[in-house]
């Protein structure tokens, strides 16, 4: 049986530990707030980028389009070509289940496609780690973007807006696919699997029949197909950024609950001990007990 | 309100810096050279380069720097969207000061193998930030 020292120790511990998660709740908890903002301070400009870009795409027709930078972000690739998968996790652990699906999401993706040629770009130290100890896999790490939560910002997405447009441009890529956690309610994250690119023409909200109608009484400078060609890369960035912001939210919402949950059983397990502690204690005075009254009786009987 | 006016909002991915503001005249740096709105201004959709963006409401005069986007005038109202766009009072001197020397080292220092779009943009950005903390310094002193 453990003596009263080595249980003092114990209980001792399990504080400090419980210090540490309920600290690292609060930080989350922190600054979950300014990452909501975020998230919300970044709709207004997102929502008039795709009105803006919806306008120009209804307005161009498929002569205009064709043969312009903005015409190759539209149109489907032929099948069989590289593979581009982005893959959204936090720099650090101690976040629940939050990394450990997402990787096991990407390891059945990259399973599902097995036999093509994939490319990697990594957002997030686990996601890279993770990536980099896969072996016997047809891999390529293209890019990496490590250390830029909590803070990331417009200028991170993009950075990694230009990377993959680099690799899209160059290569024969056939699609790019996005990984990451979405926030979708303090409590629960939802893995989603979106593609980025090529752009799905059917989304921009234009029914078949408005396109290629000039209607409208706008004057553009430069010229629309170039106009389009100059907003559609910084439509992905402002797709990346909200990505990149779903994912910092999604991370410190997870963090907070499993700090919250850590705290809970630290406690849960100081008082057991404490209750150990006790018991062994009185156990002690209980033996001394007999032992001294049991002494004097040998004594005077 | 007796005479037209403009409504200005302007948007970064960041923030909304302005929303349904007011305003008698902007100024805005298009593609081509710098561009005046009044109100009753054909409907306009162009790119931005970075520059500096002014705008006036009765007597008061305030200045942005705008650092590429694009801006969309629309019956009588004015929507710019800009990577990143700072009010005057919220530009660092001191700091652009000193991105400016950096980026202007790189340039000269590296030359052939670095991305030049990129530094030269850089320095571009850093200009444009000078150029507006100067204008409140001469204007609030």
């Amino acid at each position: 049986m453990a003596s009263l020292r080595d249980i003092r120790k114990h209980i001792d511990s399990v504080k400090s530990i419980k210090q540490i998660t309920y600290a690292m709740k609060m930080v989350a908890a922190a600054r979950i707030k300014r990452a909501q903002g975020a998230i919300l301070a970044s709709r207004p400009f997102a929502v008039e980028m795709d009105r803006m870009i919806a306008d120009l795409y209804c307005e161009l027709s498929e002569e205009d389009l064709a043969g312009t930078p903005a015409r190759e972000l539209f149109c489907e690739r032929p099948a069989g070509g590289t593979l581009v998968l982005v893959l959204v996790t936090a720099d650090k652990g101690l976040c629940g289940s939050f990394n450990t699906n997402l990787l096991k999401a990407s390891a059945a993706w990259l399973k599902e496609h097995r036999g093509r040629k994939i490319v990697v770009v990594a957002v997030g130290r686990k996601g890279r780690d993770f990536l980099k100890r896969l072996k016997g896999l047809d891999l390529e790490m293209a890019h990496e973007m490590v250390g830029i939560f909590p803070k990331a910002g417009y200028v991170h997405a993009q950075l990694l807006a230009d990377a993959l447009l680099k690799l899209y441009a160059e290569r024969p890529v056939e699609s790019v696919t996005l990984l990451y956690n979405e926030f979708k309610s303090m409590l629960t994250q939802r893995i989603v699997t979106d593609r980025l690119l090529p752009i799905k023409g059917h989304l921009l909200g234009c029914a078949s029949g408005a396109k290629g109608k000039a209607s409208s009484d706008f004057l553009f400078e430069p010229c629309k197909a170039e106009l389009l060609g100059s907003l559609l890369p910084r439509h992905i960035g402002a797709q990346l950024y909200r990505m990149l912001l779903e994912s910092q939210a999604a991370e410190l919402a997870a963090r907070m609950n499993a700090m919250e949950s850590a705290s809970q059983n630290a406690s849960e397990l100081i008082e057991g001990l404490t209750l150990k502690m006790n018991k062994t204690r009185q156990a002690m005075i209980t033996t001394e007990l007999n032992e001294i009254v049991s002494g004097s009786e040998a004594l005077g009987g | 309100m007796g005479k037209k006016q403009l409504l200005l909002t302007i948007v970064t991915p960041e923030k909304t810096v302005l929303t349904d503001k007011p305003v008698d005249f902007v100024t805005i740096p298009a593609f081509g050279g710098e561009m005046g709105v009044l109100p009753g201004h054909a409907s306009f959709v162009a790119q931005l380069k970075e520059g500096v963006m002014h705008y006036r409401d009765g007597v008061h005069r305030e200045i942005f720097a705008v650092l590429s986007g694009f801006a969309e005038i629309h019956h009588d109202k004015v929507l710019v969207l800009a990577e990143a766009a700072e009010l005057s009072k919220e530009v660092n001197e001191e700091r652009a000061r000193q991105a400016y020397q950096k980026a202007k080292e790189t340039l000269a220092i590296h030359g052939a193998d670095l991305d030049l779009d990129e530094a030269n943009a850089a320095l571009r950005r850093a200009a444009v930030r000078l150029k507006v903390a100067e204008f409140r310094r001469k204007h609030k002193q």
